[in-house]
Order: C-alpha cells, then sequence, then structure tokens
C-alpha cells in the first residue's frame, strides 16, 4: 500500500538526477527482500506515478537484493532458499546472522536529453 | 522509438526514502536535545498497542512525563483512552496512509505541545508492512505480535522483525486455548534480529508488563547517560 509514496520519491530523484526537459528512459533501483517493498506492487505503482506525465512510458528496472544469512565461524551460508530461513548453521550448528537485504536505493537513470530533438519526425 | 546511441546513463546512489529519512534525523536530534526516549510501536490492527500502552502508562504515569501519539487512519478513539488515564495523547489522522511518516509526527508533535518529556511513545497506524520503512527519528521500534495472529507471522513479515529491537508478544492469557508455538516464535523472532529483546506480555493479567516498563526505564536512563 506504501509503494506508491515510494514510487514518487523515486520519480523526484530520477527527476533531480536528469538536465531540464530530459526524457527518462529508465530507472534502475534495488529492492532487498527485507524493505518491506513488493516488486510486483513497486512496478504497478511506477506505472501509475508516471501515467500521464513527462515521463510516461519510463521504465523501472528492480535489482531485486536477497537477504544472506552468515555464520560467525563459517561465513556466508549458500544452503538458504531464499524465501526461507535457516536459524542454526548447517555446518556448526551455531546461531545464524543476517546481512542485507533492507536495500531501497535508487541506483541509475537512463535517459535521453533535449526530448524535442531525438522524438524523430512529428508527424 | 528514439535512437539507443542517444541514451546516457547516470550513476545516482540515493535512498528511495532519503527525504524521509533527513527528516528522521533532524526528529532525532530534536529528541536528544530534549533526553527524550522515544519508541515507535507497529503491529497488525488490534494486536493490543493501545492496550499495552494503557497498561503502561498507568505504571510509568506517576514517576515519568509520558505523551503519546496515536496514529490512525480514522477516530480519535485510541487518543482518548490515552488521555481518559490523564496522560497527554494527539491523535495523528493520516487520511488514508497505512503508516506515519517523519513529516506528520513532526506536525503532530507542534500540534500536540505537550511540553517537556521523558518518554514519548508513538502508536503507529495498524499494519505489519508499511510503516516498517519510515524512519520516525525514535530510539527504538517495536513490533508487537498477539498469539492470536499465528507463530509463523515473523516469517512472512520478516522485514519488521528483522527491524525491530524488540518484539513483544501480547495477549499471552489466550496461550492455552491457541495452538501458538512461543519457542519457534522466539526462534524465528532470534534468526531475523540476533540479540533483539524478546518480551511476551498479556495486559489482561499484567504478566510480563513490570518487564516491558523496566526495559522502557532502563533505555531512557541509558539515553540520559549518553
Ligand atoms: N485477552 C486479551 N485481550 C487483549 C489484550 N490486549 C488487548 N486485548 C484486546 O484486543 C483488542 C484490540 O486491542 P487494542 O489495544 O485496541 O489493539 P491495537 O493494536 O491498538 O489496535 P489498532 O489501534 O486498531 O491497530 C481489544 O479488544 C483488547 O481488549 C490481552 O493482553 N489479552
Ligand atoms: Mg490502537
Ligand atoms: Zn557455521
Amino acid at each position: 500500500m506504501h509503494e506508491m509514496g515510494i514510487a514518487l520519491e523515486i520519480l523526484r530523484i530520477a527527476g533531480e538526477s536528469v538536465p531540464d526537459g530530459a526524457r527518462i528512459e529508465r530507472v534502475a533501483v534495488a529492492v532487498g527482500e527485507l524493505s518491506a517493498v513488493e516488486p510486483e506492487l513497486l512496478a504497478a505503482a511506477w506505472e501509475a506515478a508516471v501515467a500521464g506525465g513527462p515521463q510516461a512510458g519510463a521504465a523501472l528496472e528492480i535489482d531485486w537484493r536477497p537477504a544472506r544469512q552468515t555464520c560467525a565461524a563459517c561465513g556466508e551460508i549458500p544452503e538458504r532458499v531464499p524465501g526461507s530461513w535457516l536459524r542454526l548453521c548447517p555446518r556448526c550448528g551455531m546461531p545464524l546472522g543476517i546481512e542485507g537485504g533492507g536495500e531501497l536505493d535508487v541506483l541509475r537513470v537512463v535517459y535521453v536529453e533535449d526530448a524535442e530533438e531525438t522524438d524523430g519526425e512529428v508527424a | 522509438m528514439s535512437c539507443e546511441t542517444d541514451a546516457r546513463v547516470v550513476e545516482v546512489q540515493r535512498r528511495a526514502l532519503e527525504a524521509n529519512e533527513e527528516q528522521a534525523a533532524r526528529l532525532r536530534n530534536r529528541f536528544a536535545a530534549a533526553g527524550t526516549l522515544v519508541v515507535n510501536l507497529i503491529s497488525s490492527p488490534g494486536s493490543g498497542k493501545t492496550t499495552l500502552l494503557e497498561a503502561t502508562v498507568r505504571r510509568l504515569g506517576a514517576s515519568l512525563r509520558c505523551g503519546v501519539l496515536e496514529g490512525d487512519v480514522a477516530t480519535e478513539r485510541d487518543a482518548d483512552r490515552i488521555r481518559a488515564l490523564g496522560v497527554p495523547a494527539h491523535q495523528i489522522l493520516t487520511g488514508g496512509a497505512c503508516h506515519l511518516d517523519a513529516r506528520l509526527v513532526e506536525r503532530g508533535l507542534d500540534e500536540a505541545a505537550f511540553g517537556e518529556l521523558d518518554v514519548l511513545f508513538i502508536e503507529n497506524v495498524g499494519n505489519l508492512i508499511c510503516p516498517t520503512n519510515y524512519d520516525l527519528g525514535e530510539d527504538f521500534k517495536v513490533a508487537l505480535l498477539s498469539v492470536a495472529e499465528g507463530d509463523d507471522k515473523p516469517f512472512k513479515y520478516p522485514a519488521i522483525f528483522s527491524r525491530a529491537e524488540v518484539t513483544v508478544v501480547t495477549k499471552a492469557d489466550l496461550l492455552p486455548h491457541l495452538p501458538f508455538d512461543l519457542d519457534a516464535v522466539r526462534e524465528r523472532v532470534g534468526t531475523l534480529r540476533p540479540g533483539g529483546t524478546f518480551l511476551v506480555t498479556s495486559a489482561t493479567t499484567g504478566d510480563g508488563v513490570d518487564a516491558w516498563c523496566g526495559l522502557i526505564e532502563a533505555r531512557l536512563r541509558a539515553k540520559r547517560n549518553g
């Protein structure tokens, strides 16, 4: 439900990152498994956020970042299946820690400067 | 479609919610200067946030200056429940939004004019997902989980249980009637938040409420003593 507000923030930051009058083609964002954001809902919110505006048609590219489970002794636990959680290290039996997965970042923007000139011939 | 070669790339690397985080940082400075401990309570609707706060201010209200910000989509009901106990409370109506953000808290705080407080409790809008991302300048988040909601919830909503420093299981008086595996919940929360605090309470019987209030008092002392 809060994805709309996040989509609008992403659009604001993307707009600040490109020259005036540029047309945004694509915005890449990182969304972590522990970010409380559903990628499908964010994608739908993005569609609604850009629709009918100057950046209509701009695409959102979601770079999904799973959390990692780590053991103080054995390092990262590759046995972990994303979406499920291990409580103890399968190798040494120690309790596991968690790293990453909290990402909710605007990574980069792909744009075309001066949209007027590059839009091709006007009918 | 335009010619691909015209496209330029700019690296951005900014937090999507940086605006809220900046506002929250200002609030955090304000609370630090005032020496106020701020607790952000998050749970599903009806898990017992207001009831636990009622029990809390009954115990702490005499010795500490408490204030409560109540976040709800509509109605003044929760703030009225706190005010009935002689503790100042202010209702923040989000007008449909499913969570509080730092801007709403700042505005609510200014409207409330609580004066000097030792502890500010912020009851977030009943929702286990949306409030997770929004820093309110709090000292710590508390996730509440009532035993009626089921013991699978920590792994279903890992974001909030990984970010809440304290998890409070509520309505423990109902445990005999429900298939709720308390040890499994403790383990799951421990997986998501190693080293976090795990409390079990019943506002009905009062079990665990002293431990919860003791935690608040200890955290306030720690904040005041740097
Ligand atoms: N048995 C039992 N019931 C409780 C306990 N705490 C709260 N309740 C009941 O649970 C219901 C919801 O409690 P609230 O405190 O209003 O819950 P809330 O989380 O503030 O709800 P929202 O603000 O609407 O999200 C009420 O009917 C309470 O009486 C408890 O410890 N034991
Ligand atoms: Mg309530
Ligand atoms: Zn290990």
